[in-house]
């Protein structure tokens, strides 16, 4: 029959959710980001969504996206080269930068065009990228792409970093790269120690720091601010569809790069401009940041420690850290969806991660406690994740 | 060092994860490497013995003594 071998090729594998009798994936939500949100009708309590600040739903983000829409209506049609550029999107690129302290910055559609799209624009056959061997998807396949050498080091381990720059000679650019904290467990890499590697061997650092905007940071700024690296020469990327509550991709650095990339970056130009709504609702949450990051902060830890918490007693494999990620280690990927289906069936939504997200082995249910939530949703989230723990 | 010991002390120190490593060891089902893993233990043993490999010799290798053997035949050894 007409493509049939093709289309049995690429048929799905479905013995996992037949061994478990479940499938944690592609949940169908009948609601926003509430303090519950709805699925097949009933009510769960969100510990999946990067809503780490819970601005997803507020209302004045919902206003400016709204407004935006009123203005300029759902869309402008048009990648940002012709005619997708507004005046919101320019005041917002300039006040993106400013708040990071960098010197420009541009948007794409999503982070992960934005690391995929930077890698094939400025990376080469004759350079080296030498990469954090739990960085992000994006990164990787960005990287990958481009068919130049690439060098894993052990996750956060600055020794043997410098170990690979030592012995890195003969490339027209050595480039080092890293997320600021890994989503899938919450540790943060060392990145003024990774900053002040990459100064002395030359080489140019860039961090994504998806899971650092508006969380990381005395005010909120990330991980710069956070590990206090002035003039960082290097580039930063982030998602806008975290802390910041909306979407889309932000690289952020040197003039020069900037403008390069918003003539050269295939990511950009040829992509559909974000939707005024969304460029307006990250403007609203910069706002909100500028004046409220330190009581969302302060909920924000609290909140993770008393999931925590509640993860030690159940008696999970769970490890403390600075990032309000909260996550268990599960191991195979059976075991790891099995305990986001017992959450599940008790009302929770997690997020589980199994290979190829992260080691093969090494599955992970990662918990993260936004401050949209009340209090009692998340005590009573800490209740059942203790009765699940011990049972 | 023996040729063994250093194709398996340059694996140890190259691998996230911390297993035993032997000769009898297999690459994929007993110290689960993945895509990364092998470019990590590439890139390792080219600096270790000063040689140039790529991604696809690792597809050559089940188990660690079949690169001991490799390196040693390379070397010209017994």
């Amino acid at each position: 029959m007409y493509l049939e071998r093709f289309y049995r090729r690429i048929s799905l594998d479905e013995s996992l959710v037949e061994t478990v009798g479940f499938n944690p994936y592609y949940p169908e939500l009948q609601s926003g980001l509430e303090d519950r949100i709805l699925i097949n009708g009933r009510a769960y309590i969100n510990l999946a969504a990067n809503n780490y600040l819970g601005l997803a739903a507020d209302p004045r983000v919902k206003q400016a996206a709204a407004q935006a829409v009123q203005k300029y209506g759902a869309s402008l049609c048009s990648t940002p080269i012709t005619t997708g550029y507004t005046d919101l999107c320019q005041a917002l690129e300039r006040k993106l930068a400013g708040f990071l302290g960098l010197e420009d910055a541009i948007l794409l559609p999503s982070c992960y065009q934005a690391n995929n799209g930077l890698f094939r624009t400025i990376v080469g056959k004759e350079d080296l990228v030498i990469i954090d061997r739990f960085a992000h998807s994006s990164l990787v396949q960005g990287i990958m792409a481009v068919g130049c050498k690439v060098r894993p080091f052990l996750h956060n381990n600055m020794e043997h970093l410098e170990e690979i720059l030592k012995r890195s000679g003969d490339y027209r650019q050595i480039f080092v790269v890293t997320e600021s904290v890994f989503s899938t467990d919450g540790s943060i890499a060392p990145c003024k120690e990774l900053a002040d590697l990459c100064r002395k061997y030359d080489a140019l650092p860039v961090i994504d720091d998806s899971h650092g905007i508006g969380v990381l940071g005395r005010s909120g700024k990330g991980i710069l601010e956070e590990e206090e690296i002035s003039g960082y020469q290097g580039i930063y990327t982030a998602s806008l569809g975290k802390a910041f509550a909306n979407a889309g991709g932000l690289i952020s650095g040197h003039r020069n790069l900037i403008r390069y990339l918003r003539y050269y970056c295939s990511h950009l130009v040829y992509s559909t401009a974000l939707p005024p709504s969304v460029l307006a609702g990250i403007g609203a949450v910069l706002d909100i940041i500028e004046a409220e990051f330190v009581p969302l902060k302060t909920k924000l830890d609290a909140y993770r420690k008393i999931i925590f918490n509640s993860l030690v007693e159940g008696g999970f494999d769970a490890r403390p850290g600075k990032a309000p990620i909260n996550s268990i280690r599960a191991g195979s990927k059976e075991k790891t969806w099995r305990i986001a289906q017992r959450l599940f069936e008790k009302g929770i939504i997690a997020t589980p991660f199994i290979e190829p997200a992260v080691a093969v082995g090494e599955g992970k249910v990662r918990l993260i406690a936004g401050a949209n939530l009340r209090e009692d949703t998340v005590r009573e989230a800490a209740l059942i994740l203790r009765k699940v723990g011990s049972r | 060092m023996k040729l063994e010991e250093r194709i398996i002390q340059t694996l140890a120190n190259n691998l996230q994860k911390k297993v035993e490593i032997k000769p009898e060891s297999r690459l994929v089902e007993d110290l689960l490497l993945d895509s990364f893993d092998g470019l990590m233990i590439i890139s390792a043993l080219e600096d270790e013995f000063s040689v140039t490999l790529n991604i696809q010799d690792l597809s050559e290798f089940t188990t660690v003594g079949d690169i001991i053997e490799k390196f040693r035949q390379s070397r010209g050894e017994e």
